[in-house]
């Protein structure tokens, strides 16, 4: 890129482009912010390493006091973390594949494929964006109840399979990621649309595949309504487990604390350690509209 | 039958180069027939399974709220149904809690949604200079994204206490009396839009980022040798070419605002779902929720959510009216 | 070669990713054949809201000994306003319930009368007998045509919790009985002991935490509140609520509440503190006082009888037709209930027992709370019991007392409204909830 800049470029003109270096300024900015971002999350490990009453007092606490092993092991042992991580990582981890999987054949068909009523399949997919979730509720209990799955993982992973806003993402990246000419070459050669898939739209949707893939997965692990109504403390997720947290004699605020960074540090791990593929994934599968 | 189906029927053979893929055979009926089932029925095949599961598990309910919404169904005894008509909805028209729900979903949206696009605008502006540590700046700023909605609130909720918070001690220090963030409306509805800003800001500014880097630079260049400022580069350079990206994230955010739901739910703590004593953060997720889970009037809360069904369909409606002008205009 | 045909890692890695889900789907499938707490035991599963401490109490291990062939299984959901949707939902869809379901008193009548048939009649169980109960705790569960589908546990008897220290230092008087005498018998002499308090309350304390909690003290001591007993509608003006109504908004007004709602953070950190000097309380809540106040507020708070004996609170135990194990679960709920262990229950969890027989037990006789300066509080809340008059329950209790005490009193509180328009905004809560 720095190459084929033009060598008779003034030297200080101001230029938006990235080659320019931040100043000051902008550190200090991106400082502030960042700062924001984290507060609250160390906030919440400071609070979990606190006990119910220190919390209660003027001025809060600012630093960690000594409690963290033990409200931790607290908020394990009550909320059963241990089934309720195990249970929540096969549920995202499959509602992620599963919806990965789908909605790229889906947004691929709707994106270069013609069919008979795709814009009525489209608007209505978009449409079902729209739908408040905590309106089919009632209904897909009944669903689930019929099918004896209350209480079980099914129940909270195959309604969320697939996702409305998936096959809308995807189609919206492939529509400008994936040359016509390049189709068009493959069934020149004789492909089949599912050799076309798999040797064509899958390469070139990688990156939308992948951001897509985390976004259902935070997604699954957060979500929290329709959890709580389909499973119950017995086989929960992490947000359901959640829900029965200090319900100890007393609900305690520091082992509450505690059980929430339990439930988000997966998660804060996984952001540590793979943040530059997360966000490189982020710039490269970002929608461009 | 469609363009595609031409070109491939229609179009002369390419000559085979080095055999890569084994050589093809002639022509022959049966394959073409095939390749025309392929052509014609595999695109229902690729949307068949999100349409099997969205069926089952969208489109029914979907489908069922509507036909209850015409109903008068009470969670306590879901035995009796009774036709309605419109009932529901002439009553949520006539309801002054729906209107004060709407009205706050509508100011809570603006409250949310404009500072944060803002900010991320903003930020990915910044990001887009050559940074040092660039990857910890934006993997920094993604992390509220992955705290869930539950949590965060918790958090804030210690944070806003009225008499022993960390913000009006906060505020206190700067002379500033305390705040009752819970009971005013303002000072809620600014409490509750602060959750979702702080755990979307750093989300949408990456997205806004990426589009960024992908203006080409010599767009750039030009602007820069007919001696236009930074700031006007950035308002005829990169903004047109953001508009796109801009208008996905404020689909996106509307419809999230619209059905914004945890936050205020967590927020207001038990009775959460009236979101304050005056109803003055309860937004339309939380009327529907409190009609349907709290009076158990299930065909009422049906009604509801049609309702915002429709006024999202509204929205989007308008937005690609507006879209289309734009696009005229340019 | 087309562009886009080299991609054979690739290819790998979407077979992986398919194979992976394909794995998980089985896995899955597989993990949900669940057993039946193994061994050949039948699992009896038990579904409360908050902690009612059979658990806590060992009731459930003992039950377990002397039944080799059951294992108890609970399920605690935190809060009632999300268990009881739950609870309605499950037996909307007749499924997902568990053995035993405990309900709230606000919400059993509702249950009673419009789903009664879903749910065992427990009055013919075996071991159940009518008269251990007290007479309005059995009747609150027991449908029109005469099925009983709850046993009842705990009571609510109310008393008043105070601080000894504060009220020294306010000039008023620190035993129990001169406390109680304070306002013995009206609750209108309770906020005068409030004004008194206000005029040499020591700095940064108040008299009492919520005008809520007044109102629901004293409105639940009245027999009549939001039904009458023929189940007409009289919440806009029966004496109950207007009464109570107007000793919270004077209470507010008057600047003698610390503005807080109950069981929220900052009631639990105000307890911490040292904010208020007395709080109505039913048995249930001398724990949670002693857990927030932590072990600076020991010998400081004691325990008076309230003004007027009044009921806040209480549940039941039902066993829904749908149930899994039902003979095994109808067996363990008699047990539960049987005053022996409601007696138990007292010394571990300190709830009332709703059968007037454990009174005399030397669980309940004999109690004294150590924190609570050693009060007796086995003896004043036993008295407290006997004296509430028979609560006539109705329809939508819990929405119509949310309408005082979340939203009308609330607004006159803590947002400083009119008294007028406060009452004005609880009456068109009302009809909301109820108007069908």
């Amino acid at each position: 890129m720095t190459a084929t800049v033009p060598a008779r470029r003034r030297p200080g003109l101001a230029r938006a482009g990235r080659q320019l270096h931040a100043g000051p300024f902008a550190y200090a900015v991106l400082a502030l912010f960042t700062a924001g971002s984290l507060f609250p999350l160390v906030w919440t490990a400071v609070a979990a390493s606190r006990d119910d009453t220190r919390l209660a007092r003027t001025p809060p606490p600012l630093w960690f006091g000594g409690n963290l092993p033990a409200n931790l092991a607290r908020a394990w042992g009550e909320a059963g973390m241990g089934l309720a991580l195990a249970n929540t990582v096969l549920v995202a981890g499959t509602i992620a594949l599963g919806t990965v999987l789908f909605c790229t054949v889906a947004g691929f068909a709707f994106a270069k494929l013609r069919f008979r009523f795709r814009g009525a399949l489209l608007l209505l997919t978009v449409g079902t964006m729209m739908v408040p979730p905590q309106l089919s509720v009632v209904p897909l209990f009944m669903v689930i109840a019929r099918l004896g799955w209350t209480d079980h993982l099914q129940a909270v992973v195959l309604p969320t399979l697939v996702s409305a806003f998936g096959v809308f993402f995807m189609r919206q990246f492939l529509v400008e990621a994936l040359p016509g000419e390049l189709v068009e070459a493959a069934r020149m050669d004789g492909a089949s649309s599912w050799r076309l898939v798999w040797h064509v739209v899958f390469p070139v949707a990688r990156p939308a595949m992948a951001v897509l893939g985390m976004l259902s997965f935070v997604q699954a692990w957060n979500d929290f309504f329709w959890p709580v109504v389909a499973l119950t403390q017995e086989n929960p997720t992490v947000q359901v487990a959640l829900t029965g947290l200090g319900r100890g004699y007393v609900p305690d605020q520091a082992v509450i604390m505690a059980g929430a960074l339990l439930g988000t540090l997966p998660l804060l791990l996984a952001f540590t350690f793979f943040g530059k593929q997360i966000v490189g994934g982020i710039m490269r599968g970002a929608v461009k509209g | 039958m469609t363009a595609t189906t031409t070109v491939a029927e229609g179009a002369p053979r390419r000559e085979q180069g080095g055999g890569h893929h084994g050589g093809r055979p002639a022509p022959d009926p049966w394959r073409s027939r095939l390749c025309r089932w392929d052509l014609r029925y595999s695109p229902y095949a690729f949307v068949a399974p999100f349409f099997l599961f969205f069926t089952v598990f969208g489109l029914f309910p979907l489908l069922y709220t509507g036909w209850a919404s015409l109903h008068r169904i009470e969670l306590t005894s879901p035995g009796r149904t009774e036709w309605v008509g419109l009932h529901n909805y002439a009553r949520l028209l006539g309801n002054e809690f729906f209107w004060n729900a709407l009205r706050n979903t509508a100011t809570i949206g603006v409250l949310s949604t404009v500072p944060q696009l803002l900010m991320a605008l903003g930020l990915a502006h910044l990001l887009h200079y050559r940074l040092r540590a660039a990857t910890f700046w934006r993997v920094a700023l993604l992390t509220p994204y992955a705290t869930s909605v539950a949590a965060a609130t918790l958090v804030f909720v210690l944070l806003y206490g009225r008499d022993y918070g960390m913000v009006n001690w906060a505020l206190r220090g700067v002379g500033i009396g305390p705040v009752d963030w819970q009971s005013g409306t303002w000072s809620s509805q600014i409490a509750v839009s602060s959750i979702v800003i702080w755990r979307w800001t750093g989300y949408n500014a990456l997205i806004y980022l990426a589009a960024m880097r992908a203006v080409p630079d010599d767009l750039y260049e030009a602007a820069a040798l007919d001696g236009a400022s930074r700031a006007r580069q950035f308002r005829h350079v990169t903004l047109p070419a953001l508009r796109p990206t801009v208008l996905f994230t404020v689909v996106v955010s509307t419809i999230g605002a619209t059905q914004l739901f945890g936050e205020p739910l967590l927020f207001g703590g038990a009775g959460g779902q009236k979101g304050g004593a005056s109803r003055q953060f309860q937004t339309l997720g939380l009327y529907l929720y409190e009609q349907g889970w709290f009076n158990f009037h299930l065909g009422r809360a049906c009604a509801v959510a049609w309702s915002m069904f429709l006024i999202l369909l509204l929205i989007a409606a308008v937005n690609a009216l507006l879209a289309r002008r734009l696009r005229q205009d340019r | 070669m087309t562009p886009g045909y080299r991609a054979r890692p690739r290819r790998r890695a979407v077979f992986l990713a398919v194979a992976a889900v394909l794995v998980l789907g089985a896995a899955l499938l597989g993990g949900c054949a669940r057993g039946d707490g193994g061994r050949g035991r039948t699992t009896v599963t038990i579904g409360t809201f908050g902690v009612f401490g059979y658990q806590q109490a060992g009731l459930y291990r003992e039950y377990e000994r002397l039944h080799p062939d059951v294992a108890v299984k609970e399920s605690v959901i935190e809060r009632n306003d999300a268990y009881y949707p739950q609870l309605l939902t499950h037996l909307a869809a007749g499924s997902g319930l568990l053995d035993i379901q405990a309900v709230e008193v606000g919400d059993i009548h509702e249950l009673a009368t419009a789903q009664g048939g879903l749910f065992e009649d427990l009055s013919a169980a075996k071991g159940v007998h009518r008269r251990d109960w007290l007479p309005w705790k059995w009747e609150q569960a027991t449908t029109r045509d005469g099925r009983t589908i709850g046993l009842g546990t705990d009571i609510g008897p109310i008393a008043m919790c105070y601080r000894k220290d504060l009220f020294r230092r306010a000039g008023l008087p620190t035993a129990r009985e001169a406390v109680g005498r304070l306002w013995a018998g009206d609750w209108r002499k309770y906020l005068t002991t409030g004004l008194a308090y206000k005029k040499r309350a020591p700095a940064g304390t108040v008299f009492t935490d919520s005008a809520a909690g007044i109102y629901n003290a004293s409105v639940h001591g009245y027999a009549e509140r939001y039904y009458d007993r023929r189940s007409r509608p009289i919440w806009s003006n029966s004496p109950a609520v207007r009464a109570s109504w107007e000793l919270a908004v004077r209470a507010a007004r008057d600047g003698l509440t610390a503005r807080l709602k109950q069981f929220e953070k900052p009631w639990d950190q105000a307890y911490a503190n040292g904010r208020f000097a007395t709080v109505a309380c039913p048995p249930w809540m001398l724990g949670y006082i002693k857990e927030k106040s932590g072990p600076a507020g020991k010998d400081k708070w004691d325990v008076a009888p309230a003004p007027r004996p009044a009921n806040w609170g209480g549940s039941f135990i039902t066993v829904p037709k749908a149930a899994r194990h039902k003979a095994a679960a109808v067996d363990l709920a008699v047990w539960l209930t049987a005053p022996a262990q409601q007696a138990r229950l007292f010394e571990r969890q300190a709830s009332i027992p709703s059968t007037p027989a454990s009174y005399a037990m030397p669980e309940v006789r004999d109690a004294h709370n150590p924190y609570f300066g050693g009060a007796p509080t086995g003896a004043i809340f036993a008295a407290a019991a006997r004296a509430v008059p028979t609560l006539v329950y109705g329809p939508k209790e819990q929405q119509i007392g949310g309408a005082f005490t979340d939203v009308g009193i609330p607004q006159v509180e803590q947002q400083g409204k009119p008294p007028g328009a406060g009452w004005r905004a609880a009456q068109q809560e009302i009809e909301n909830a109820v108007d069908e």
